[in-house]
Parts: C-alpha cells; structure tokens; sequence
C-alpha cells in the first residue's frame, strides 16, 4: 500500500483551513495549512506534495505567483484554485498558469474532495 | 380598490390591453423569478450554516449584496405592476439593508426589544439581544432534563438607553477626537471617567420600571431571596474570549438589583476591558451589554464539570472538581476542593477521587453579598458531592454535550434540597496538542458494516448515534424517546419536535432547504434527507452512527467518530465567520408576515428580505386572479382558445415558449402546447375515465348543456360559467378555472432545477350546501397529502403546496392535479356522507375513476371499469 497523498493548503482565512484539514484528513490525507503564502513556497521546496490547494487573493505573493512557483518547482504538485473573486477571467488566469482546476466560494467540502480524489487517484477509503 | 387590469379594461382599447397585460405579467413573471432567487439564497444562507460549506467573510458580503439587488428586483416590479401602490415597501427594504450592511460591518446594530425577557423566551437566535452567555443559557433551558435557574435578562436594548442617558456616547466621541497620542494617554482616564458615570447616572425609568417588575415576578415564580447578576456582553466574539473580565455579582438582595445592573454595565468599561479590545484590534471604547438576573442557587455544593479530560481527551472521563458551598471556590480558584473522575458510560463510575479537607466555603451572606464562612468541624473531610449526585451530573452534563456538539465546560450547583442546576456551559478549550494527536478516523470507521451511503443529501452536518426509530405516521411520535435515531419516510414539519431530541434524522424524501432541515439545523441534529428507501434499510438495524458530514450510515456506535466531533478546537458554528452568518441571517430569514389577511401584512410591518418578498409575492398574485378575465381576440396570436379533448373551454395567454405557432386557424391543439407543466395538466386531464362523462369528444355546446343539467339537479342561480385562463411559459403555468361552480387556481413552476419547483393549489366553492363542499374539500386534502402536498384552508376552502422535488415527481404530481381537475368537477353532489369520501378518495389513488360515473345506490357493489 503506498503512503498518504499529502496536501498543502494555502488561505489566509483561517476559517477556511480549520475547514479543510479535518475533512481531508478524515478522508484519509495527510494535511498541512497555512495562512502565509511564503511558508508555503519555502514548503514546496522542503517537501513534496500531491496537491496544493491555494486561494487567489492575498498579502505577500498571491495565488497566482504560488501556483508558478509550485510549477516550476514542483511540477508533479497539481494545483487547485479556489476563491471568492471567482470570475472567468480570473479563472482563465489561473488555468493558463498551469492549475489543475477552480473552484469558486463558497463550495462544499466534499466538492473539493472529490476533486481532490480524481487529482490523485487516490481511493476514497 | 381598483386593480390594474379593470382600470385598463376601462380606459384602453382591446388590442391595447392584451399588449399592456403581457407587459403586466412579464413583470409578475420577473417578480417571481426573483422571489425564488431571494427564497434559494436564504435556502443557501442556510445550508451554509449547516457546515457543508467552505466559506469566508467575502462570500457573505457577496450574498448580501445578491440578496439585496434580488428583492430590490421584486419590489421594483410589484410597483411596475400595481403601478407604484406600495411606496412603503422600498423604505421597508431600505431599512433591511441598512440592518443587514452594519451585521456585515460588525457594527454593534441593536435590535429594538423588550427591555427584559424571561430566561425560558431566550434561545441562541437572540444572541444579539440577550449576549452569547445568555442565549446559551436559554438554549440550555430547552434541553430535557438540564434544569436552569430562573431568571430573566435585561436586554442590550435596554443597555443602549442606559448608556445614552448618562452621556456615555458623547464621553467616547471627546476622546476618539483627540490625536492617536491623546487617546493612549486618556485611555486610563475615560475608563475610570465612564465608570463613575454609570454608577451614578440615573437609570431611565422604563428601565427601572420593568426591572422592578421582573424581579417581583422572579421572586413569585422562585421565592428566592437572592440573585446572580451576570454579565452577557454582545459583539464579535462574545464572551468567549472576554471570559471572566466582565463583573458578575452573586447574593444580590432584590433591593440591589439595580444597582448591580450598574456595576455589571460598567464594567463594559474597565482599564482591563478596554486595553483588551485594543490589543484585539477592536475599537477599546465600543461595547455592549446584556445582564442576567437570575434566582440564586443557595447552594450546598457546586463546582464545574468538564465533559472530557481536556489534557487527554482520549481517557474518556468526565472531570468534576467541587466545593462545599458556592462555585467560587472552583473558579477563582482560591479555596481547596475535592476532585473526581467518572466515566463517561452509564451508570457514570467514580473512576478515581481526591477529597481534600475543606475548612472553608463561600455561601450566601446574611446581608446579601458572598461570605467566607467555616465548615463545621465533622463535614470538613466528607466529599462535596456523593456518588449518586455525581453520576446525575455525569449524566447532565453528557446531555448538554450532545445538544451543543462539543466537549463542554459546565459550572453547576446542588442546592440544600439536592437538586442539581446548571449555570453556565460553554465549549471546553482542549490542549492544542491533545486535539492534535488525533487518530486515522477513515481506518477506525472502516472496522464498522457500512448500512448506507451516499445516499440522500447532508442537511445538518454532525456525527450521532443511537438506535433506529423508524416513523411511519404522525400519530407515532409521542412515542418517540430523546436520543434515538428517528427515521422517516417524509420530512414533515410535524417531525419537528421530535427532531429536536434525536441523536441524528433521516428522512426518505425531503430537500436540504425544507423547513425540517433548517429545524435540524437549530438544534444541531446531523441530518441527511431526501436517502430513498432509509426507512426499509434501516428498519431493523438497531443501533446506528450517522455520520452527516461524509454521508454514511455504519451499524453500532462508532465511538471514534463521535470523540473526534466533540475534540475539534472550536465546532465549526462557533468561528466569527459561522456567528457573522447566523447574525446575517436574523435579518434576512425570518417571515414574520405569515397570513395574509393578518393586521401586520402590511410594508411596514416587513422587517426581513423574506418578509419583504412574501408581502410582494402576494400583492402580485392578488393582481393576477382579480384581473385574469380575458378574452381571446380575433387575429391574436398570444391569446389563444385550447382544444381539448375533454370537455373543457381553455384560454391560452403565452408569456414566451409556452405554446408552439399557430396555425391558420388560430386555434389552439394540445400538441402545440410547450409549456411543459400544461402539457402534463393536459395529459392528466386527458386520462380515461376521470371525466365523469367520459373522455367524449364534446363541443362547447354539449359541455354548456351538460352544465345546465346538472345545475337543474340542485336548484343553482344559473350563470354563464366564466372562462377558463392559463397563462403560460415554457416552464411556468398558472391555471383559473370556474368548473361548475368551483373556483381553482393551479400556478406551477417547472423545471430541471428542483429548488425552483412548486405546485400551488387552491380550490373553493361548489354547487351544493357546505356540508357536501366541506366533504369534497376534504376528498382533495387527503387526495393532495398523499401525494405529498402540504395541504391548509378550512371549510370548502383547499390549499396544498408543494415545491423543491424533481423534475418526475413534479411532472407525475401536475397529472394528477389534471385528473383530478376532471374527478372533482362535480363531485360534491355525490358525496352523501363522509363514508362516500373515504371510497372516493381511495378510488382516486388506485386508479379507479368510475366510482363517479356509477351512480347507483349505496352499499351495493360498484362496477369497476379498467382503466
């Protein structure tokens, strides 16, 4: 059996990692979530990652120049957006820039789960 | 007063009218477009509470401005339509943006109330009134078998008053004026300066009026001679991480009260209050305050209960410290006091126990105020508590934590006669690190037979466990016992009070938007609706764990899943974002304007969105019936004479995609028919046998003279029977009908998005006397509840609803409101006794229209014809 796909959670709502990581971790990942974009580069470089979850707007280096990095960096990491400011031009960004896929706020948790699922190939049990 | 459509038909041309009525109900079509726009936000505003959803403060700020341009819409055009009757209904919309804007701000918005409110009208919706502390309290109250002090609360409300008649507005402006420098400096200043205003400032009198009066109540109701004057402050984030800063007063004599009430108030202001809220970021000077006054608990022993081992969570115990006397000891911490664990399992072991030698207490003093007293020599190394009363309180306590979700931290007292009183719960903080180690759920889980999953739809998210109750009908539910996992077949609001104290609901049918599921969602009951046949899988499953966040039902009590709910840091309902929402919501989602023809269904009585649409939706459909009487004009093709196959005379008025072009004629065939609630009407109409005089193809001659017969049979003042109208579009039917001489009005909404679909039936009048209209009225209530309307109105009045199902159901339910279009026509006159109705009724629902037809005498054996 292979180890736990991991996944990386940038936003800086805390609400939305307090969220996130006991539902993924419920659903068999392993978890980790930060408020601060910088961390999360420094992250992408110390450790590999299945996923990043990442929101758009914020202080510092915004989601947009995250998900480069994670690209050039991190390639295998599959990159998912998600944000409040959801537009289609926004969104077009974002797949331009190489993320898996978006997801506009609010979404359901389970919405992103599954998505995550599918990202990795991972087995929902 | 004149409606619109009389007023046109008056003053213009015929060819104008048909135009301006087009326009009129392309506006009402608009309206309830965006009716059900404003209904599906509230419907999501809600959800969203219910946990499924991942969201921040942005997301609010968006359905707030979605909700607001939405009503802004329908208010827009009900004034389009009646054309600008209702001025005061764009100031009632103003004043619920302006409420909704300052919740999103955090603005301190203060509701207008009552200046006390009994402790027992009190639960968590009121939080903005009565303060966290004091919601909790009531919500507590409302618990089986939680007994909470009596006691009432002066309201935030009032707090305003009292501060602005002493000036304390004006105090706080002076100092916000001065330089950032200035205001640093003065901080100590305005502290002791608005303090010694409150203490001597005169309270406004309705103040001290209505406390007077509540006290002399309380001390009826309690004949307690002394009060708790608690602190409940309003705002952000509550009491929760102001804990212990605001005064609260024990021992008070009822001669006090007031003045505690000042001292409590005050302490809004103190130097470590208001560096506090600095330091947070908030502004040091704004605060609010709601205060409890409630009866003493003379207590003989009390102390705090937490419902885990906070350091620890996995031992499993409940840990209870206690002290002789009052709860002083334990809280503040100043007095010795005896220790126990107990186990969280009935019957509630005393696991393990450390009684210390208690020379001292806190009790009542004899003048009021708290007093340190000796213990006599002889108790001073007897337990606080006895085993028995520890194992009530394990078990209260335990109570609480299921209603509330989370470990809980309670403070209680037992009073000289042994009864047990909970003062205070809130969620118990566990160590960061104890909440951290937690456990692989998914793999502790998959040790139990899944019994059901992914069935149905989350409605209220949580983890409960208990043993199946599967409720057929109504009748059952006194039966039904607290804690148990209640499923059902529909999720009938008549469900609500038993949901309320089960452990987890499930229902076979139902919508996470239903009035059940916002009922789950106050009480916190994890719910998961609309699961197909949960009924027949659980039926005999025993005892159950549903887990309402990753959809799944196992057999037995998953304790792993239901530990980890209760460790979470902070239950997700209780992060800013989740209390901003459920503020938001108080101002948007209550329908306060329930009956039309109630003496507040008027704007200004409007204070919700939901009020403001309600009223407007009403208004427009009032518009609508009062003008429907129209006739189709040679050369117009929106308007158009229906040929049915059936005797019935149908005029066709299309809004947009409801019927395909004409043909030279003019006329109309069911073929042509788009509007896809009209054609499942029409084919319902169209099935054999319902028709009492069969599926003839008759012309409207032969159906006049039908009528007349049947008229001559009872004696009727003869008149023409009006016309019949549908107005129509692709997805939208609303159907007049004046059958015989019933009055019937059917509006559908019809389409792939369940949330947007509803049936509205309503059916008066009749040819015969009240008795056999009353009987007839029945037939259809019972013939419209079985197929799963909700079903209101008295006397021959009939009103069913039903809305949020599928596109089949939906389809299937507009046929059968087509056959019975047809059954009902003239029914009353052969309903002779109520045993009549019953076999109609069942006649109906089988499929067998002939019960109509055969009119031969009573008791004998009816000819069934075959469908």
């Amino acid at each position: 059996m292979r180890g736990k796909r991991r996944v990386l959670i940038l936003d800086d709502e805390p609400i939305v990692c307090e969220r996130l990581k006991p539902a993924l971790e419920k659903s068999g990942f392993e978890v980790e979530t930060y408020t601060d974009s910088q961390k999360v580069i420094d992250r992408l470089v110390e450790e590999k990652f299945d996923v990043l979850v990442t929101d758009l707007k914020m202080q510092g280096p915004d989601g947009i120049d995250v998900l480069r990095f994670a690209r050039e960096h991190a390639p295998a990491t599959k990159v998912i957006i998600i944000t409040g400011f959801a537009t289609v031009e926004t969104a077009r960004e974002a797949m331009r820039s190489g993320a898996a896929d978006f997801i506009p706020k609010p979404f359901k948790i389970t919405q992103l789960r599954d998505l995550i699922v599918s990202l990795t190939g991972s087995r929902t049990e | 007063m004149a409606s619109f459509w009389k007023k046109v038909s008056r003053e213009r041309r015929p060819e104008e009218t048909v135009e301006a009525v087009r326009r009129r109900i392309e506006g009402l079509r608009d309206l309830v477009d965006k009716n059900n726009e404003v209904l599906e936000l509230i419907s999501k505003a809600g959800e969203m509470l219910g946990g499924e959803y991942v969201f921040d403060r942005n997301s609010l700020a968006s359905l707030a401005q979605q909700l607001e341009s939405a009503t802004r819409m329908v208010v827009f055009n009900l004034n389009a339509i009646t054309g600008d009757r209702y001025p005061e209904l764009v100031d009632a919309l103003k004043r619920a943006d302006a409420s909704v804007r300052a919740t999103l701000e955090s603005r301190l918005f203060v509701p207008e109330a009552d200046i006390v409110i009994f402790l027992e009208n009190v639960g968590d919706e009121l939080s903005d009134t009565v303060g966290e502390k004091m919601a909790r309290l009531g919500s507590l109250k409302k618990i089986e078998g939680c007994p909470v002090p009596e006691g009432f609360v002066i309201t935030a409300y009032a707090g305003q008053l009292f501060l602005e008649q002493a000036g304390i507005p004006g105090m706080i402006e002076r100092w916000r004026s001065g330089s950032a420098a200035e205001r640093e400096a003065g901080l100590a200043g305005l502290s002791g300066e608005l303090r010694a205003r409150l203490r001597t400032a005169a309270l406004p009198k309705e103040l001290s009026r209505a406390i007077g009066k509540a006290v002399g109540d309380l001390r009826r109701r309690d004949r307690s001679a002394a009060f708790a004057i608690r602190s409940s402050a309003i705002g952000e984030d509550g009491e929760l991480s102001f804990a212990g800063q605001y005064e609260t007063l024990l021992g008070v004599a009822a001669g006090d009260v007031l003045g505690a009430y000042r001292e409590v108030v005050a302490s809004l202001f103190s130097d470590g209050v208001m560096r506090y809220r600095q330091s947070a970021g908030l502004d040091p000077a704004q605060g609010l305050m709601a205060v409890g006054c409630l009866a003493m608990v003379s207590a003989r022993a009390s102390g705090v209960v937490y419902t885990l081992d906070p350091a620890n969570p996995s031992r499993r115990v409940l840990q209870i410290s206690a002290a002789r006397g009052l709860g002083r000891a334990v809280v503040e911490g100043g007095l010795p006091v005896d220790r126990f664990e107990v186990s969280r399992e009935p019957p509630h072991e005393v696991l393990s126990r450390s009684v210390v030698e208690k020379k001292e207490m806190y009790a009542l003093g004899r003048s009021g105020g708290v007093d340190r007293t000796a213990v006599p020599a002889a108790e001073r190394s007897l337990p606080a508590a006895s085993d028995e009363e520890l194992e009530r309180l394990a078990a209260t306590a335990l109570r609480i934590e299921r209603f509330m979700k989370a470990a809980q931290d309670i403070e209680w007292a037992i009073n000289p006669e042994g009864r047990l009183f909970v003062v205070q719960a809130r969620p118990l903080r566990i160590m960061a690190a104890a909440a951290s180690g937690r456990r692989d759920l998914g793999e502790a889980a998959s040790r139990y037979p899944v019994l059901m999953k992914s069935r149905g739809v989350v409605a209220c998210r949580g983890v409960g466990a208990g043993p199946v109750r599967v409720v057929e009908g109504t009748d059952e539910l006194d039966t039904v016992m607290p804690g148990v996992v209640l499923v059902a077949r529909t999720s009938s609001p008549r469900l609500a009070a038993s949901v309320a104290q089960a452990a987890a609901v499930i229902t076979d049918i139902g919508t996470s938007t239903g009035h059940l599921a916002a009922i789950a969602r106050e009480f916190r009951v994890p719910a998961i609706v609309d699961a197909g046949n949960a009924t027949q899988l659980l039926r005999d499953a025993g005892e159950v764990t549903v887990d309402a966040e990753e959809n799944v039902v196992y057999a037995g009590c998953v304790r792993e899943l239901l530990e980890d709910q209760l460790l979470r840091r902070e239950t997700f309902s209780e992060t800013p974002e989740f209390r901003l929402l459920r503020r938001m919501l108080r101002k948007i989602a209550p329908l306060n304007l329930k009956n039309p023809r109630g003496s507040n269904f008027f704007p200004q009585y409007c204070l919700t969105y939901h009020d403001i649409i309600r009223f407007a939706h009403e208004k427009a459909m009032e518009e609508l019936v009062e003008g429907h009487r129209l006739m189709p004009r040679p050369g117009d093709r929106s308007v158009r004479r229906l040929d049915l196959t059936v005797p019935l005379e149908l005029i066709v008025i299309d809004l947009g995609g409801g019927v395909g072009p004409a043909d030279e004629s003019g006329r109309l065939n069911s073929a042509q028919v788009t509007s896809r609630p009209l054609q499942a009407v029409i084919e319902g109409l169209g099935t054999e046998g319902v028709w009492a005089t069969g599926p003839a193809d008759m012309d409207l001659d032969g159906f006049m003279s039908s009528m007349t017969r049947s008229q001559a049979l009872t004696d009727q003042t003869a008149t023409r029977p009006d016309l019949n109208v549908a107005i129509v579009a692709a997805d939208y039917l609303n159907l007049s009908l004046r059958l015989g001489y019933h009055f019937n009005i059917v509006e559908s909404f019809l389409s792939e998005s369940r949330n947007d679909n509803y049936i509205y039936f309503r059916f008066t009048g009749g040819v015969t006397e009240m008795t056999r209209r009353a009987r007839r009225a029945s037939l259809l209530r019972q013939i419209l509840a079985a197929n799963d309307f909700v079903v209101g109105g008295s006397g021959d009045l009939v009103i069913g609803r039903v809305k949020k199902i599928p596109f089949d159901a939906m389809v299937e339910r507009l046929r059968m409101i087509g056959r019975l279009i047809g059954y009902t026509r003239q029914l009353d006159i052969l309903l002779r006794d109520d045993s009549t109705v019953e076999r109609f009724v069942k006649g109906f629902l089988e499929g067998r229209y002939d019960v109509v037809s055969s009119r031969d005498e009573e008791g004998t054996e009816r000819r069934r014809l075959t469908r």
